[in-house]
């Protein structure tokens, strides 16, 4: 049974839900078959301890029969290990399946996420993708677990009804007729309970919320204080949870009691019944042990059974969500004939605007209001429909892939990743020696990696998150440069950093890119007095365009744009 | 790491264990007897079947048989009804138990000193906030009880054996090395391995969220296959965790199992030697022998909660661990005696002053290479300088957030160390570009520094730096949920907000640091005008991204290396030619 956990996770069923837990089930068809034969040996080696009990207790001892106690007192051993290597063998194979369901969920969810790429947030809610991983994939994982227990429940319970059937009809009918009157009557307590645990759940979960807020503005209110307010405010929400945390266990408690209570009754019953019939001869005394540890014996297949109910519907929930995801299709797909662009560096031009980027000119784009910029951005780099040509070869008719390799946009709201550094700026290994220490100068950013332990080889946590906003975007910036495509786009690359800084990525990013097309958005005189040439846009415009002294001089809206003087 | 945050050893956990159980010894006591007399209940069946077996056996009457099960059946309600108050007595002492240390936590996380928390960053605190407390409530809520059960009824079933007959309470003993053995050798593995599985797993799921968030930076950068090696990568290591935690049970189940089979196996064939002796009946060597055979259940259970208990255990240390952390502040700070002597801090100017300071945030490195300013009462001085210059450090030396290691910090003489932090906030502030806007009511948020305030000067405030209109737009006006999950708002808006709440704190001496930074230039210029009516009458030291500020301030520190190489008005300092003026000039054009 070779299990490999992260190998070719192959085309997923996305046709439906059970189909898609089914696909799953039949990756590792012979560790899924295996569980389901080990977990019906395992239960049925449960199922038949009773009955050799009684024999023991019947032949042996009844019968002061020394040999048939020694014969059945080893036949109850050899029951036993029988059921302890099957037991851990089931539970082999039922944590392979739960593994392998849940780890090709995560891979299946990766591609999609990669397909969708820039349309996702368009498409789906960040969330309902996250909790695929948070919670998903373990109900996905649960339901091919519990198959193995569930089918040994259903073979157990049955052989202990034909058991009982035999050995005495009226008591075989309580039997069989009590075990669905049971299940009823606990799945009835369950739902309640599932309700209130998960609301407590919830408020768990906002309480916790509540804890990280206070962990996140731990340095807000070091400046202004607020402690005392947020301590008493804390304490107040979690009393409520411990309120809450009191209602589930009022329901709780009640299924207890009836946990005890509906068997309970259940085995009064069926010994009263065996007593009578043994009194009258019509069963043995050994028969009336087994009959009561039969009874006994059913309150575990039972509950095997409301699990299996209970995680093969989450498990339902949970696989239609991840098969949503998988049939949602990207934004953009490659024309049917892409248009071949000519090699090297070509004028990239968006009709809507009139914005003309000149090939191995560093561009700078200054527009009255920010969205102008986005927008502009996005549909230079195709992340927004629109009439833009390289080359004269409008956009909408080149393949997807050679837009990407050939523009890239560069944004602030671009992940960091964490993992090394180094593979972080650099990501396919390509980079030329020394140009990623370059880029680093370029984007003032070399005293980042100094002061991150291990340096370039040190590890980024998750979003970059202990590194400041300023030093955030200077790495991004690094990351762009380093990437060297043919037309770089960068959008407000020094809005988070200080004049001083910012007056040296101004200076450097000229020689960086040079001879390359670089476009910058931004409104900072520092950047736009560096650039080779200056658009300013209004309204969706092109209104002006020079060098940066020229409009200072001969466009005040510019002016104001780019400096606040105009307002003191 | 050096830099994370402490964890606490075995002892102070033991102690405040210890502790938490003196704090509550009523709840403890009722938890304790109701589990105990309903486990009792439970063993009166096996027993009374057992006469049962003896009775039919010698031919008893019909009545007999029914009184006998009527017994049993009484036995079954008593127990449900002693488990279901059981049950309820461990959950509300849980649930106290549990309330107080999250509490408590929450209490030590507001006390942590704040060098503390930026030398370990906040991921680590995070983690424990939310990992480490779930933990602890999962043992809490559902291993302590558990062991406690299962303990009760190991006992009980013990007993009900030695009462059924001594001797036949002596076979159960033979699981006792079996079990021991085994238990022994999985618990010192066992611990490290689930872990080691959880962070695995954790891994898995932060990797999702990244790559979800960063679905557009992956295309952007053609990085798909990069983030598919890193989900591989994930579970791969996941896999690796998992199969060793699996050998673990692969090892330990069966035997523990073995355990559980010895006992009733042994009764059956040794009590079974008895009865044929003539020394025990049938009737108690077949309750024996079901009694042997419960054994499985609770002791199954004991096991099965033992390493939870033990993870339980780490998280514990680990939440106890941040109260640890000597508080900077507390260890600068002066006596009481020289405290008494400091004239008192009523009617003074509100003369901030530092005196030949130094910082390090990591020994033997020194941030700020002894810098002395002393801001005038009432005037505006902007710092400027290059990122990690040193400007932020000596912000939060002169609004008293970090004590110096070096030289002193005062306001009207008195060391601002060791001053009670409410009394120091009602002379000086700090606001950073970190504008957090907390979970709950708009109000809420600016009402937090002063909770005696009432809503009209909170209203008031919010007046002040322009935000009244638009708070009171929101759907719930200043009512609205707002911070994480709440309605959203513009980073010009929280802001504001945090503006807001330094006009109800009113401090004589404000420190910005970067105030403005992060904030779109355009919606900066609308800030600016809020935070002109804040810095009204005040003394401020502002650290600076933009220029502007400087320009318009009274005073220019430049500060470059952890020194101050420049002071003086902005004319002064063009005049003088140096680094600010090349600066200026770039930048003007």
């Amino acid at each position: 049974m070779r299990f490999s956990p992260a190998g070719d996770p192959g085309t997923p069923d996305a046709r439906s839900a059970t189909r898609y837990l089914v696909w799953l089930a039949g990756r590792h068809p012979v560790i899924f078959g295996a569980g389901l034969a080990l977990g019906v040996i395992w239960m049925l080696a449960q199922a038949l301890v009773p009955a050799v009990l009684g024999r023991a207790v019947e032949a042996g001892l009844a019968q002061r029969d020394p040999d048939a106690l020694v014969r059945w007192g080893l036949a109850l051993l050899g029951l036993g290990l029988v059921q302890a290597v099957a037991g851990i063998l089931r539970h082999r194979c039922a944590v392979h399946n739960w593994l392998g369901a849940a780890y090709r969920t995560v891979q299946v969810t990766v591609d999609a996420t990669n397909r969708l790429g820039a349309a996702l947030p368009r498409r789906v809610a960040a969330g309902e993708v996250v909790s695929i991983g948070t919670a998903d994939i373990e109900h996905i994982g649960g339901a091919i677990d519990i198959t193995a227990r569930g089918a040994g429940s259903v073979v157990g319970i049955v052989t202990v009804a034909v058991i009982l059937l035999n050995a005495s009809q009226p008591l075989g009918l309580v039997v069989v007729l009590g075990v669905p009157l049971l299940m009823a009557l606990v799945a009835l307590l369950i739902r309640p309970l599932h309700r209130q645990q998960a609301a407590y759940r919830d408020s768990t979960g906002r309480l916790t919320a509540r804890a990280a807020d206070i962990v996140s503005g731990l340095r807000v209110l070091r400046g202004v204080g607020g402690e005392p307010v947020l301590s008493e405010r804390y304490r107040q929400r979690s009393q409520a949870l411990r309120a809450d945390g009191l209602r589930v266990a009022r329901v709780e408690s009640l299924l207890q009691a009836a946990q005890i209570l509906v068997p309970g009754v259940f085995v009064v019953l069926v010994t009263w019944l065996g007593a009578r019939f043994a009194l009258r001869g019509e069963i043995s005394a050994g028969e009336l042990v087994s009959f009561y540890g039969y009874t006994a014996f059913l309150v575990s297949p039972l509950r095997n059974l409301t699990e299996a109910a209970d995680k093969l519907t989450r498990g339902h929930v949970a696989a239609r969500r991840v098969v949503r995801l998988l049939r949602l299709a990207p934004e953009f797909t490659d024309p049917a004939t892409p248009v071949p662009v000519p090699a090297g560096p070509g004028e990239l031009a968006d009709v809507r605007s009139g914005l003309v980027l000149r090939p191995g000119r560093l561009t700078a784009l200054a527009t009255a209001t920010p969205q102008d910029a986005t927008e502009i951005a996005d549909r230079l780099g195709r992340y927004a429909d629109g009439d833009v040509t390289l080359h004269g070869v409008p956009l909408r008719d080149v393949a997807l892939a050679t837009v990407r390799e050939r523009i890239l946009v560069a944004d602030n709201d671009a992940q960091l990743f964490s993992g090394v550094l180094r593979t972080e700026l650099d990501p396919h290994d390509r980079a030329e020696p020394g140009a990623v220490a370059a880029a680093l100068a370029a984007a003032s950013a070399t005293d980042i990696v100094e002061a991150l332990p291990g340096g370039l080889d040190g590890e980024v946590a998750e979003r970059g998150r202990e590194f400041s906003g300023g030093q955030r975007q200077r790495l991004r910036l690094a990351r762009a440069l380093v990437a060297d495509p043919e037309t770089l786009i960068l959008v407000e690359p020094t809005s988070a950093v200080d004049a001083h800084t910012e007056a040296r990525i101004a200076e450097r990013l000229g020689p960086a890119r040079h001879g390359r097309t670089t476009l910058v958005c931004t409104t900072s005189p520092l950047v736009l007095g560096h650039a080779d040439h200056v658009v300013f846009v209004e309204d969706g415009k092109v209104v002006a365009e020079g060098r940066h002294e020229e409009l200072l001089a001969a466009e005040p809206r510019y002016a104001a744009t780019v400096s606040r003087e105009e307002d003191r | 790491m050096s830099n994370a945050l402490p964890v606490a050893d075995i002892a102070q956990v033991r102690r405040y264990v210890r502790e938490l159980i003196r704090r509550h010894p009523r709840g403890l006591a009722a938890a304790l007897g109701l589990h105990a007399l309903a486990a009792g209940a439970g063993l009166v069946a096996p027993r009374l079947l057992g006469d049962l077996v003896e009775g039919i056996s010698q031919g008893v009457a019909a009545t007999t048989v029914d009184r006998v099960v009527a017994a049993i059946a009484a036995f079954v309600v008593v127990q449900a009804v002693l488990v279901r108050f059981a049950h309820l007595a461990s959950a509300r002492l849980g649930e106290r138990v549990l309330a107080e240390l999250r509490e408590e936590f929450v209490d030590r996380v507001l006390a942590l000193p704040l060098a503390t928390v930026e030398r370990a960053g906040t991921g680590d605190l995070l983690t424990r906030t939310s990992r480490d407390v779930a933990a602890l409530s999962r043992t809490v809520r559902f291993a302590g009880p558990e062991t406690l059960i299962a303990a009760l009824t190991v006992l009980l079933i013990l007993g009900a054996l030695v009462l059924t007959g001594p001797l036949l309470a002596l076979p159960s003993l033979l699981a006792v090395p079996v079990l021991w053995a085994g238990t022994r050798w999985y618990l010192r593995r066992a611990p490290q391995g689930y872990l080691r599985e959880n962070a695995a797993y954790s891994d898995i799921t932060d990797g999702i969220s990244e790559t979800v968030e960063g679905a557009r930076t992956t295309e952007a950068l053609r990085q798909a296959a990069r983030r598919r090696a890193r989900g591989d990568a994930d579970i791969r290591r996941s896999y690796a965790a998992e199969r060793y935690t699996l050998h673990l049970r692969t090892v330990f189940w069966p035997v523990a199992e073995f355990g559980y089979l010895v006992p009733m196996v042994a009764t059956l064939l040794i009590g079974g030697w008895f009865h044929l002796k003539g020394w025990a009946s049938l009737g108690q060597v077949t309750a024996a022998t079901l009694y042997a055979q419960q054994l499985t259940d609770p002791i199954e259970r004991l096991l099965g909660w033992l390493d939870e208990f033990q993870v339980g255990g780490a998280s514990l240390a680990r939440l106890l661990g941040v109260a640890a952390e000597p508080d900077e502040r507390a260890r600068a700070s002066a006596t009481p005696d020289e405290r008494a002597a400091a004239p008192g801090s009523a009617g003074g100017a509100g003369r901030l002053a530092a005196h030949d300071v130094r910082y390090a945030y990591r020994p033997g490195h020194d941030v700020l290479h002894g810098v002395t300013l002393e801001p005038r009462p009432g005037e505006r001085l902007a710092m400027v300088g290059p990122s990690g210059a040193g400007k932020s450090t000596l912000g939060r030396l002169l609004a008293g957030v970090h004590a110096p290691s070096a030289g002193t910090v005062t306001v009207d003489g008195r060391p601002l160390a060791g001053m009670p932090l409410a009394e120091l906030r009602t002379h000086v502030a700090l606001v950073s570009q970190e504008h957090h806007v907390f979970i709950g009511t708009l109000a809420d948020n600016v009402a937090m520094v002063r909770p005696d305030a009432d809503p009209a000067r909170v209203r008031a405030a919010l007046a002040a730096v322009d935000a009244l209109d638009w708070a009171l737009a929101l759907p719930d006006g200043l009512d609205t949920a707002v911070g994480a999950g709440g309605h959203p708002l513009t980073p010009a808006q929280a802001q504001q907000l945090a503006l807001a709440r330094l006009v109800l704190a009113d401090p004589h001496t404000l420190v910005l640091d970067e105030a403005t930074s992060l904030i779109d230039p355009r919606a900066a210029r609308a800030l600016e005008r809020s935070l002109a009516a804040v810095l009204q009458g005040r003394t401020v030291i502002a650290i600076a991204h933009r220029l502007f500020s400087a320009h318009d301030a009274d005073r220019v520190a430049v500060v470059a290396d952890g020194r101050i190489t420049e002071l003086g008005s902005h004319d002064e300092l063009v005049a003088a030619g140096g680094s600010y003026a090349a600066l200026w000039r770039s930048w003007h054009g």
